[in-house]
């Protein structure tokens, strides 16, 4: 039976699609014209000028301390939640657990955002770095929590009860036994994490404050009122870095499962 | 004073509606290679898993060596367990799967290192052991598994289906290394298993389960010569059962048996019986005898006259289902000789069957249900 | 009891996380909106259904109508593309297979604002796309391709489009391609086969796929404000400009509250539709 070529045909087009804007802001990122229509030769002018902006260093700043902080917070949620989801996955109790953390996953994020501010703002709470803090936890959690739960659905657990049985402690046995199995769960729902909320606007946006401007606010704010070229430059850069941590995370992941 | 090394007492265990465990006790001797045998679902690895310590009873006691073990955890207990799925340390080489439970212990590296390398000597994977589990065959993930637990020298040995993940000739093999091991170690071994090849060859007792209730103990030719209930007979081996009434028992140890549909019938009689009581007899179908020429009118030797219906023949042995009266009977013929210029006994062929008094057994215990064990069903007249 | 002091234990955390900025928030919206706002941009005091009232005004119901139609049309688009490159993921060889997906899986890694803008540019009057259309005479200099609805709907297809690939590769993937040949041994032409057997075949995919494109496609922010221009505006722009403009909070809620609503809507409707398909109690696959 011939297979119809189509499919194929549309694959292409979807990946061409997917990729020529990218690959024609990297491009345009070594271009001095102000305007990508004509190439004016290879050039590092824009970069240049952007090592040279305080506000992007201040700006990558914030964003590296609140990305890190949320990173290791919701590590240590979204495994301990992981855990519990797993273990007693037909109690009531974690099927409400299970429907809470789905929410952030589903909602859409200017309702995240908005309802947040609404919250911090009837609190009291001064927005700034502590406000964004709290909102990018609250969607990390959930993704670290589901690639947690993505690792322990195959997990044996009779591994645990044979550390058990072989003298150890519950804390030995999860000390020594589930967290290195976890390990690479735990660490590519970090990695998600990490990225997530360096790339976070919409929510950043609704909960942020007088100085602390996020590199995706900044960028937001560059885009609107001018500077294109500049944004070309710092775009190559974020791709650069969310694709080697795409590469690192995914290459954790196949040596996971080809241990299998 | 108790003799028995482990001994369940009056254990009850259910998860949520499900009864797994009812009310059993039982005991196992210091050193004995002990099979709990039974279908999935009767209870037999939460058995397993409350000596191990991963359960808790219901009600009842369980006591090692005269000590109450019951609220103790796992990692208290002198017990350790061999897993189905091996549950070997995925991130760990095989030496530090070996090494766990001592390093655990806390024990100095030398003698760990001495210890892991006379394990790693038992289970000849002295070259095996800097490689991570996921590059082991299934039989050498058995033996680390094996050894792991061995290393710490338990009172008892618990497997919990060991064989089952390995294919047929894999199986065989660890089954002699298996009875090597015990007879080696000398440590007490708790087997469980569904298949009653492995549990007849390499135990000395048998504890066959169902419903969570235990069947029968014994030796395992006590339990295939002289099982005690239907269950047991039909879980083991195959049989044919007869359905009677005590008619009477004239010395005793014989009883004679009215069977509506056949001629009278002589069993062995070892307990208390009262003529008019029902009874169900159960016969092994290799000591069922078959013949053209009617044989010898014998004292205890049950003779019915018989049509064959089906045969099968197997290379070393012949299966015959004859039709007697309104029975349909499972006869095993073994060829110790066969002559190839014999007369054959054919489909149709009017022939005699017969088998002696003692070979038929009396049930203790009859379920209707159980006839659907056997491989072939019986079919009566009429059903 | 052991047992539940551990779950409890390793539950509460996130529990009490997780009501305090999702559960609590979220009800705080429905009620704010009951709420009159002050002058200086915060909540006043009293209940009013002034705010309510106002949801029915010619130019939200306008918006929302839009921002129904725009994600509507979006999530069709994705469909039509993520079906057949589904498929073709799905039955291309085990390697292959791997490196197709992965070339799917980079572009939703790499920042959304950054794809904003880089159709941004590619769609500028000075960018290359009009620069093309004008040299193959398809465009006069007057034709704008930025700041209208048609430009919104690119943008988020663009956006969304490897959201859509993946749920559906995950079906087509489970799915036994024999049942095509079956079909076609009895008879149905090739099209007919891949509507009647492969398409309900990978239903549940498709509902996932609707899901995850329709529900965050209603509450497009981003794009609508960078590429959208005033004929592009969706509900999320007319939110942002009540809590950053208007600085009236009230308002913000009332139409963040219809949004909540018209979310609700389509997620009862799969879970429905589950029900009756009783095959599993997931609400989505695999979450992206």
């Amino acid at each position: 039976m011939r297979r119809s070529r189509f499919p194929i045909a549309v694959t292409g087009l979807v990946l061409a699609f997917l990729y020529l804007p990218i690959l024609i802001l990297v491009a345009n990122s070594f271009n001095p014209a102000r305007y990508s229509s004509r190439w004016e030769g290879f050039s590092l002018v824009w970069y240049a000028k952007l090592f040279r902006s305080p506000e992007i260093w201040q700006a990558v700043r914030n964003t590296l301390l609140i990305a890190v902080s949320v990173t290791a917070v919701s590590v240590v949620l979204g495994t301990l939640a992981a855990y519990a989801l797993h273990r007693w996955s037909s109690s009531r109790l974690q099927r409400l657990h299970f429907t809470l953390i789905y929410q952030p996953l589903v909602v859409p994020e200017i309702l995240m955002g908005i309802s947040l501010l609404m919250a911090f703002v009837a609190v009291g709470v001064p927005l700034g770095l502590f406000t964004i803090f709290l909102a990018h936890v609250t969607f990390c959690v959930s993704f670290v929590a589901m690639t947690v739960l993505g690792r322990l659905q195959d997990f044996d657990f009779s591994v645990i009860e044979a550390a058990r049985d072989l003298g150890a402690s519950p804390w030995q046995s999860t000390r020594r036994v589930l967290i290195p199995m976890l390990m690479p769960g735990i660490v590519a729902g970090g990695l998600l994490a990490f990225t997530l909320s360096v790339d976070d606007f919409v929510i950043t946006f609704f909960v942020a404050g007088p100085g602390s401007t996020t590199l995706p606010l900044r960028i937001y704010s560059m885009i609107k009122y001018g500077a294109p070229p500049l944004i070309n430059a710092l775009s190559t850069l974020l791709l650069a870095v969310t694709l080697s941590a795409v590469l690192l995370s995914q290459h954790l992941a196949d040596r996971r499962s080809g241990a299998g | 004073m108790n003799s028995e090394f482990l001994e369940f007492r009056d254990i009850s265990k259910s998860f949520g509606a499900i009864r797994a465990v009812a009310g059993v006790s039982l005991g196992l001797k210091k050193g004995e290679f002990f099979s709990l045998l039974g279908p999935s679902g009767c209870g037999k690895t939460t058995m397993l898993r409350l000596a191990a310590g991963f359960e808790e009873p219901d009600a009842g006691r369980v006591f090692l060596d005269g000590r109450d073990i019951t609220d103790l955890p796992p990692d208290k207990r002198k017990v350790n367990t061999i897993f189905q799925s091996y549950a070997l340390f995925p991130h760990m080489t095989v030496r530090d799967n070996i090494a766990f439970g001592l390093a655990i212990a806390k024990r100095p590296k030398r003698e760990i290192r001495a210890e892991v390398g006379r394990m790693l000597e038992l289970i000849r994977m002295g070259d095996q052991a800097g490689k991570k589990p996921d590059q082991l065959s299934g039989g050498q993930k058995q033996r680390v598994a094996v050894a792991r637990a061995l290393i710490n020298k338990p009172d008892v040995l618990l497997l919990d289906e060991p064989l089952a993940a390995l294919d047929l000739k894999l199986r065989q093999k660890m089954l002699i290394e298996l009875d090597l091991i015990h007879d080696e170690v000398g440590i007490t071994f708790l087997y469980v298993t569904h298949d009653q090849a492995e549990a007849m060859s390499l135990s000395d007792r048998i504890a066959v389960m169902d419903g969570g209730r235990i069947e029968q103990v014994g030796t395992p030719a006590e339990i295939y010569e002289s099982p005690r209930t239907s269950f047991v007979a039909a879980f083991i081996g195959d049989t044919n059962f007869l359905e009677g009434r005590i008619f009477d028992c004239p010395d005793r140890d014989y009883c004679r048996i009215a069977i509506p549909g056949l001629p009278e019938v002589v069993s062995f009689n070892d307990r208390a019986i009262q003529p008019g009581q029902p009874t169900y007899l159960s016969i092994r179908p290799e000591k069922v005898h078959i013949s053209h020429e009617r044989p010898e009118t014998e004292a205890r030797r049950n003779l019915l006259p018989a049509v064959v219906e089906d045969v099968i023949y197997l290379g070393s042995n012949t299966k015959y289902w004859v039709r007697a009266g309104s029975y349909r009977i499972q006869v095993l013929r073994q060829h110790a000789r066969y002559f190839l210029d014999e007369q054959p006994i054919r489909w149709k062929d009017p022939c005699w069957i017969w088998w002696h008094a003692d070979d038929g057994f009396m049930l203790d215990h009859f379920r209707k249900a159980d006839e659907s064990l056997l491989a072939v069903p019986p079919q009566r007249v009429g059903d | 009891m052991k047992r539940r002091k551990a779950e409890w234990l390793t539950s509460l955390p996130t529990l009490v996380w997780l009501t305090l900025f999702v559960v609590v928030p979220t009800l705080l919206v429905f009620v704010i909106a009951f709420r009159p706002a002050n002058p200086y941009g915060g909540i006043g005091r009293g209940w009013t259904l002034d705010t309510i009232r106002a949801l029915a005004t010619p130019s939200t119901l306008l918006i929302a109508w839009r921002t129904l139609w725009i994600s509507l049309l979006t999530t069709a688009i994705c469909l039509v593309l993520a079906v057949p490159t589904g498929y073709t993921i799905a039955r291309a060889p085990a390697r292959l297979r791997n490196r197709l997906l992965l070339l799917v899986i980079v572009p939703f890694w790499t920042s959304f604002l950054v794809r904003v803008f880089a159709w941004r540019s590619l769609l500028h009057p000075e960018g290359p796309i009009k620069k093309l259309l004008e040299a193959l005479g398809l465009a006069g200099p007057d034709t704008t391709l930025l700041y209208n609805p048609v430009a919104v709907v690119l943008v988020m297809v663009y956006t969304f489009l490897p959201f859509t690939i993946l749920p559906i590769y995950a079906a087509a993937e489970k799915f036994d391609f024999r049942l095509v040949e079956a079909a076609r041994d009895l008879g149905a032409r090739p099209f007919q086969s891949f509507r009647k057997v492969f398409l309900p075949g990978i239903r549940r995919g498709l509902l996932t796929a609707v899901l995850v494109v329709f529900i965050p496609a209603l509450g497009s922010y981003i794009i609508p404000d960078l590429v959208g221009g005033p004929s592009g505006e969706m509900l999320g722009n007319k939110i942002a400009q009540r809590v950053f403009s208007d600085r009236n909070l009230p308002h913000a809620s009332a139409l963040s509250a219809v949004l909540v609503l018209a979310v609700l809507a389509p997620l009862v409707a799969v879970l429905v539709l589950q029900r009756k398909d009783k095959k599993s109690k997931i609400i989505m696959g695999e979450a992206p």
